[in-house]
């Protein structure tokens, strides 16, 4: 298992998706946040969105597609080790990508750009965790239900543009129709930056966005457990 | 020893049956084959039997044990190649062969088996780099590191070139050499011929034949013909020989044909009777005329 999850962290690493993973969201950070005033609640939270959502929507769904439709995972299933651990040791990576996107994040949105952060970390990670667990397991579903890794690429762009859209990353929420505002935040990108953003401003945690990210997590996954084949 | 029993397997999706009653078991140390073309059953017999499947019906037993029930403790002493699969474009062939030396209990050197198969120059390369038949080596290479008692190898040489293909022959046999058993898959008839010392001919789900190459192609009763010119002296009375079917004769040019070992019983006329001949032709046997004889269809080769 642990050489397994070397190995796998190694590949990662040679992904040019999981440079771009990391560099988008903080090119778009850097670009906007070089003329943004130091109490903005705004920026840091959407960047952190977008980071978590190209690795949930795009890297895992691409990357377990990849390896089903290689025959990789059916390849392991014919060793003592079960096909299982792969999706395990994905999952983690995954996780630890999107970890380090948003430290990367934040590392430079408070170091540099010297951007306002939050102080309640505690509930940083929990949000974090909420939000990532939905957005992965949307990327399990994808997984499940593409047929190859380039269908499954394919389908996480398809999901990822209205998502962002209706999450307010690719406008300011209050510059948009309320109805889409509304239904925005039941979309688990959505209710991530929301999340996200109650944190920044200091306001007490809404409740709401935390069981709409937990929802997906726990509702989604089934339903992709259920769909999802090892050949 | 019997090292694989199979038992009157069953198998059908849907309407489909897939295999109708396959039987056959495999000796300690032999190189087994299973012959046939593609959509014969072949594949899901093997699969079977690596337990990545389960049969409706029938029994299994490798090296003593149910794959389907057995399932773990089997993989740590099998070895398997499976057709259609990939390794990741980036990983490297060292990686690739430390990593599943990593899933078995009491795996090879696995920089001793990259030695063996030639990949030492190839140790930093990734996957995505390599030719066909480097990454066929690795695949093989990849059966072996959890020093298994059984490997089997699926479609082996598919896509190679024939001086791969050669190489891959030679390195099978020094496999055999080892002691370990091999069941090879293929679609090859040349393949075949070259490395089993048994053969399972499929045909529809079902064994039409099992025995040596050699046995499967002298079993077989098809008419094949000779031909030769003559160079001083007549050939008299070769209608006569036992075996023969037919004489015809253009000019110099005399093709006989016939039965089972008729062309020695011609060449032995023609010595007694001091005929002098040139160009002298005998159609080998194939096993491919053993498979039209035994399926009563010709084999068709391509994928």
């Amino acid at each position: 298992m642990t050489k397994l999850t070397f190995v796998e962290l190694k590949l990662l690493t040679r992904e040019p998706g999981a440079i771009f993973a990391l560099l988008i969201p903080l090119f778009i950070l850097v670009v906007f946040g070089s003329s943004i005033e130091p109490g903005d609640t705004v920026l840091v939270p959407m960047a952190l969105a977008i980071a978590v959502g190209l690795v949930g929507l795009y890297m895992l769904p691409t990357t377990l597609a990849t390896y089903r439709e290689r025959g990789i995972l059916r390849r392991l299933s014919a060793t003592p080790v079960r096909p299982v651990r792969m999706l395990v040791v994905q999952l983690i990576l995954q996780l630890v990508l999107a970890v380090a996107a948003c430290g990367l994040l934040l590392g430079v949105a408070g170091g540099v750009l010297r951007a306002h952060l939050p102080s309640r970390w505690p509930l940083v990670a929990l949000v974090f965790l909420l939000g990532a667990g939905s957005l992965f397991a949307i990327g399990l579903l994808i997984a499940a239900l593409a047929p190859n890794g380039r269908s499954a690429n394919g389908i996480g762009v398809l999901l990822y543009f209205p998502m962002a859209f209706l999450a307010g990353l690719m406008q300011p929420t209050h510059q948009m129709p309320d109805i889409l505002v509304r239904v925005g935040e039941y979309t688990p990108l959505g209710a991530f930056r929301q999340s996200l953003q109650d944190i920044w401003a200091g306001s007490p945690a809404d409740p709401l966005p935390l069981l709409v990210m937990a929802g997906y997590a726990l509702v989604v996954s089934m339903i992709a457990a259920r769909f999802f084949r090892w050949e | 020893m019997a090292v694989i029993e199979v038992n009157g397997l069953r198998k059908s999706y849907g309407e489909l049956t897939v295999l109708d009653g396959v039987s056959f078991s495999v000796e300690e140390g032999e190189i087994f084959g299973i012959l046939g073309p593609n959509g014969t059953g072949k594949t899901t017999t093997v699969e079977c039997v690596e337990g990545l499947r389960q049969p409706d019906e029938g029994s299994i037993s490798v090296l003593g044990l149910d794959p389907a029930k057995d399932g773990r403790r089997l993989r740590e002493r099998i070895g398997v190649q499976l057709q259609h699969t990939q390794l990741p474009e980036n990983i490297k062939v060292w990686e690739a062969l430390d990593l599943y030396a990593s899933f078995y209990a009491q795996p090879r050197d696995w920089r001793e088996l990259m030695a063996e198969w030639g990949l030492d120059e190839k140790r930093d390369a990734r996957f995505g780099k390599l030719s066909g038949g480097q990454k066929q080596r690795l695949f093989i290479a990849l059966a072996l590191v959890g020093n298994p008692r059984v490997a089997f190898l699926d479609e082996l040489t598919t896509g190679l070139d024939p001086q791969a293909r050669r190489t891959t022959w030679e390195l099978i046999k020094r496999v055999r050499a080892s002691g370990m058993t091999v069941v090879l898959v293929s679609h090859f008839m040349d393949e075949v011929e070259e490395l089993c010392d048994r053969v399972a001919v499929f045909d529809r789900g079902r064994v039409v034949a099992l025995d040596t190459p050699a046995g499967l192609i002298d079993g077989i009763d098809a008419e094949h013909r000779m031909s030769f010119t003559l160079m001083d002296g007549e050939p008299a009375g070769l209608a006569d020989l036992p075996g023969v079917t037919g004489v015809s004769r253009t000019g110099d040019r005399v093709v006989v044909s016939g039965r089972a070992d008729f062309a020695t019983a011609v060449t032995a006329h023609l010595a007694r009777h001091h005929v002098l001949v040139s160009d002298l032709r005998i159609d080998k046997r194939t096993l491919d005329d053993a498979f039209i004889a035994l399926t009563g269809r010709s084999f068709g080769t391509k994928e």
